[in-house]
């Protein structure tokens, strides 16, 4: 471990020197932090946006426990009796795991085009692939009991995962599905700077117009979207402690 | 006797099931929940027409971005992706190297409760800044080099891993404090024979797997310019180099996938113990859930 931090360090150029630099050179974006432009999130089109990236994070996350609960399902041995395809559903989540939100909103871009149609997508995939993996944990701890009593009784495979799974990894899934709202929440800042939708595409507009004016008004927009997020997840974690 | 009342009722009725009381929690959660996915439905200006195209367009997209890779860039995009682990690594190091100490001075049983409750809101503020502003703030100081990323990778993971730690410090044993206590030992000592000791191994385990996330955040990273592979990916995709962009892809997800694998082996060796015994330990201790679910 130390040899590869040393490598890792020359990589990329590290220098302890270099802390002193941070508060010495000048730094027109850390500058725009002194005099934050409040009212930037009210006016029209960052409210707009803003309220674009609300909207994507709530539908990308419905997206993706669209898709995560049969994939988790169908990814475990007792909702998928069969081998060969249960291991290529696994391989096919590590894949989409192993992919940062900013890639698949990058790729959607490219694909269908600016707007908030890719932003969707991306956040569906990147909620999708975190759900799975967690719903797939909680699969690998449920009782059996119930299975065993819904085989008994003659339910088919589908009423047995509905009757017997279902009702024990929901309160679970749904703490997941919060979860990953607050995840979404916070990528989709991060997808406008692909061109994919939300206050992102604000942000980056000022970033790239890179005067102090503009990062006056990009820091008025952050900090304020961050009061928003620390808001939901406040809320999230105390209905999640509900939940569980 | 009691089941005279069933005995009466008409062939062919349905029984009556007694009725759930109302759960006004979950019922005012799933108003809220439709809602606002109604809300956004509608509101969200989307052209739903294309989505179903979409499918196709990606496929197609795929296969200009595959069936033409530049094999001549791959020793590049290799040091890249190198490049990309690096940042990643130092990152979680400056990370560990602060949030240690202030995950000690966040823990209820080591300090008192106003101390413990200072140092968990800064955090929390910490955690919220997202990598990618950081990185914006640290450009101008570094220009378009790495270690603009590092520095936000580092003071990001300082938030993550200082959450992470100090739960496992709040969920050691008391025996060996109180034995430190007994034979007379100063604070510094106390942590360093009955504290550090009990949590080290979790602690290492859990920066690698903050490891394991920040390598997807510098890939990330590249979008501002903050170096990496992450730089490469945005402009392959920016100029429409579909050749080089899908090698970079599969340079990433493989790249990404094969530190997974590494990291999980070392950490699954870590907490078992030789011999991969786990001790009454969990094997895996993926901490997603811990840093998700704890309150």
């Amino acid at each position: 471990m130390l040899a590869f931090s040393v490598f890792a360090a020359a990589k990329v150029g590290f220098s302890l020197g270099a802390f002193g630099d941070v508060f010495t050179r000048p730094n027109p974006v850390a500058r725009g932090l002194k005099n934050i432009r409040w009212g930037e999130m009210f006016s029209q089109r960052s409210r707009n946006a803003f309220l674009e990236t609300l909207y994507l994070a709530v539908l990308g996350t419905l997206g993706g426990i669209l898709l995560a609960l049969p994939l988790s399902l169908w990814s475990t041995r007792i909702g998928n009796p069969y081998r060969i395809p249960r291991m290529i559903l696994r391989a096919f989540n590590n894949v989409i795991r192993a992919f940062p939100d900013l890639l698949w909103a990058g790729l959607f871009v490219l694909g269908v085009g600016i707007g908030a149609l890719p932003g969707f997508l991306a956040l569906t995939f990147f909620s999708c692939a975190v759900m799975s993996k967690l719903t797939a944990d909680t699969l690998d701890g449920i009782d059996l009991g119930p299975v065993e009593a819904a085989n008994a009784a003659g339910a088919g495979h589908t009423q047995m995962l509905r009757t017997a799974i279902v009702p024990q990894i929901l309160p679970a899934f749904s703490s997941f599905a919060l979860y990953s709202f607050e995840l979404n929440l916070r990528a989709s800042v991060v997808l406008g700077f692909v061109g994919a939708g939300g206050i992102g595409q604000r942000l980056n507009f000022f970033r790239e117009r890179g005067r102090l004016e503009a990062y006056e008004q990009m820091w008025g927009l952050v900090v304020m979207f961050f009061l928003v997020v620390f808001v939901v997840e406040r809320l999230s974690v105390a209905i999640r402690r509900r939940l569980v | 006797m009691s089941s005279s009342a069933s005995t009466q009722r008409p062939a062919g009725a349905r029984v009556e099931l007694p009725s759930k009381a109302l759960d006004t929690f979950r019922l005012g959660l799933s108003t809220v929940v439709v809602a606002a996915v109604v809300w956004s439905w509608w509101s969200l200006d989307i052209k739903w027409g294309r989505l179903a195209a979409a499918p196709e367009r990606m496929f197609r997209l795929a296969r200009t971005m595959f069936s033409d890779l530049e094999w001549d860039k791959l020793g590049h995009l290799l040091g890249q992706m190198w490049a990309s682990i690096s940042m990643a690594w130092i990152g979680t190091l400056i990370g560990a190297v602060f949030a240690l100490p202030l995950a000690f001075l966040a823990a209820e049983n080591l300090v008192g409760r106003p101390v413990a409750w200072i140092t968990r809101q800064f955090f929390n503020v910490i955690r919220a800044v997202p990598e990618i502003v950081l990185a914006m703030v640290f450009i101008p100081v570094f220009g378009l080099h790495p270690m603009a990323g590092v520095l936000a990778i580092g003071i990001h993971s300082i938030g993550s891993l200082g959450k992470l730690c100090y739960e496992i410090v709040e969920g050691i044993d008391r025996g060996p404090i109180e034995a430190a206590d007994a034979v007379g030992a100063s604070r510094i000592q106390r942590l360093r024979w009955a504290v550090v000791p009990q949590v080290a191994p979790e602690l290492t385990s859990f920066m690698l797997y903050r490891f394991e996330i920040n390598i997807r955040a510098s890939a990330v990273l590249g979008v501002v310019g903050a170096g990496g592979i992450g730089t490469d990916l945005t402009e392959a995709i920016r100029f429409k180099e579909y050749g080089t962009a899908g090698l970079a892809l599969i340079v990433v997800v493989v790249g990404t996938i094969a530190v997974d694998i590494v990291s999980g082996a070392v950490r699954r060796r870590i907490v078992a113990g030789p011999g991969g015994t786990s001790r009454g330990r969990r094997v895996d201790p993926t901490p997603e859930l811990p840093d998700a679910l704890a309150p």
